[in-house]
């Protein structure tokens, strides 16, 4: 597989642990919890969003294995 | 009339009104009586017993007497709630049976205890060594509540030094193969959501025996066919796991590349994820 392959992997994990972090903090009735569950759904968009763009340039470096 | 008729007649009445003046007395817990209570109640079915039985001449007396053995505690009982000391004297006082470790016997002795009673009262309480306990105090109610020494009691997370996730109360969606509508939507879920977890699982509403939706959505199953085996759901581990799996890449990725950019970029984002790994750790996995 090639590095841009890993590094897309990775992303769709974490965009996928994201959803379900969101599933979580929409049935949770507790406060705390929630509040816990928004702030680190935040810091992975945060990440997401980083690698997206090293997508991007990984992109760019090796055309030939654009898209999915 | 004859006389077993009016045996019968009196026992009747007796027994409704009997039942009647009980429950001006109100309700106190019949496990935890103290000696007063003890008194009142034997008094009570006493009298009751004797003017059933035609033991008093006078019906009249028997149902004063009756009367006043109800009133009376009924009243104590409503001036106990307003003053200690009252409460004191009705109640009595719980007697301190061990502190620090040391047995009182001068207490014990006040208590009419005998060793072997104090014994047999730790050890209902799991207590087996005199030397585990650290304070055991005699209630008034005659049972021995007991604290032992801090390095006997049982590990809580606090002790244990874990930080746990605050947990709901989970909330029995099915009962008997019926679906509780009212819980679902304390829940914030509906119909619809059930029938497609009931599908994941693979298993018919008419076969669950209880299913019960715990904080976060996932829910857990009792079949009434036993020799089926439902996977618990492993939701929560999976999406920590996941989170640890990302975090390593992000590592990985870092000591790859060459490019001090992306190098940065990678131990940032690995950092993150630690931090996002360790504060979810409560929630999601214990």
């Amino acid at each position: 597989m090639t590095v841009s392959g890993q590094v897309k992997q990775t992303v769709a994990s974490l965009k996928g642990t994201k959803a379900t972090l969101e599933s979580f903090a929409a049935i949770e009735q507790n406060d705390q919890a929630k509040q816990v569950l928004h702030q680190n759904i935040a810091r992975l968009e945060g990440v997401i969003q980083d690698m997206e763009k090293r997508v991007a340039i990984l992109e760019f470096e090796e055309p030939q294995y654009k898209g999915f | 009339m004859a006389e077993w008729q009016e045996v019968i007649l009196r026992s009747v009445g007796l027994f409704v009104i009997t039942l009647l003046l009980v429950r001006i007395i109100g309700k106190r817990q019949a496990s935890r009586l103290t000696f007063f209570d003890l008194v009142t109640a034997i008094a009570i079915g006493g009298i009751a017993a004797a003017v059933s039985l035609n033991l008093v001449p006078n019906l009249l007396h028997g149902l004063l007497a009756l009367l006043v053995w109800t009133v009376l505690p009924a009243l104590i009982y409503l001036l106990a709630i307003k003053s200690k000391m009252v409460r004191d004297i009705v109640q009595g006082k719980e007697t301190v049976l061990i502190n620090q470790g040391k047995v009182l016997e001068d207490k014990l002795m006040e208590a009419r205890f005998t060793p072997e009673d104090l014994l047999s009262q730790l050890r209902k309480k799991s207590a087996f060594k005199v030397a585990d306990v650290e304070f055991a105090v005699l209630e008034p109610t005659g049972e021995v509540s007991v604290l032992l020494k801090k390095d006997r009691q049982p590990v809580t997370p606090q002790t244990a030094g874990l930080t746990v996730g605050p947990e709901s109360v989970p909330q029995t969606v099915i009962m008997d193969g019926t679906i509780m509508d009212e819980s679902l939507t304390v829940m914030g879920l509906n119909r619809n959501w059930l029938h497609t977890e009931l599908e994941k699982a693979g298993v018919p509403l008419e076969n669950v025996f209880i299913g019960q939706v715990d904080s976060v959505g996932q829910l857990y199953l009792d079949l009434f066919d036993d020799t089926i085996q439902v996977p618990q759901p492993k939701t929560k581990e999976l999406a920590w796991a996941t989170l640890k799996k990302c975090q390593a890449d992000c590592e990985l990725y870092a000591l790859g590349t060459r490019q001090p950019e992306a190098k940065s970029m990678y131990s940032k984002s690995a950092m993150v994820l630690a931090e996002v790994v360790n504060e979810l750790e409560p929630v999601l996995k214990r």
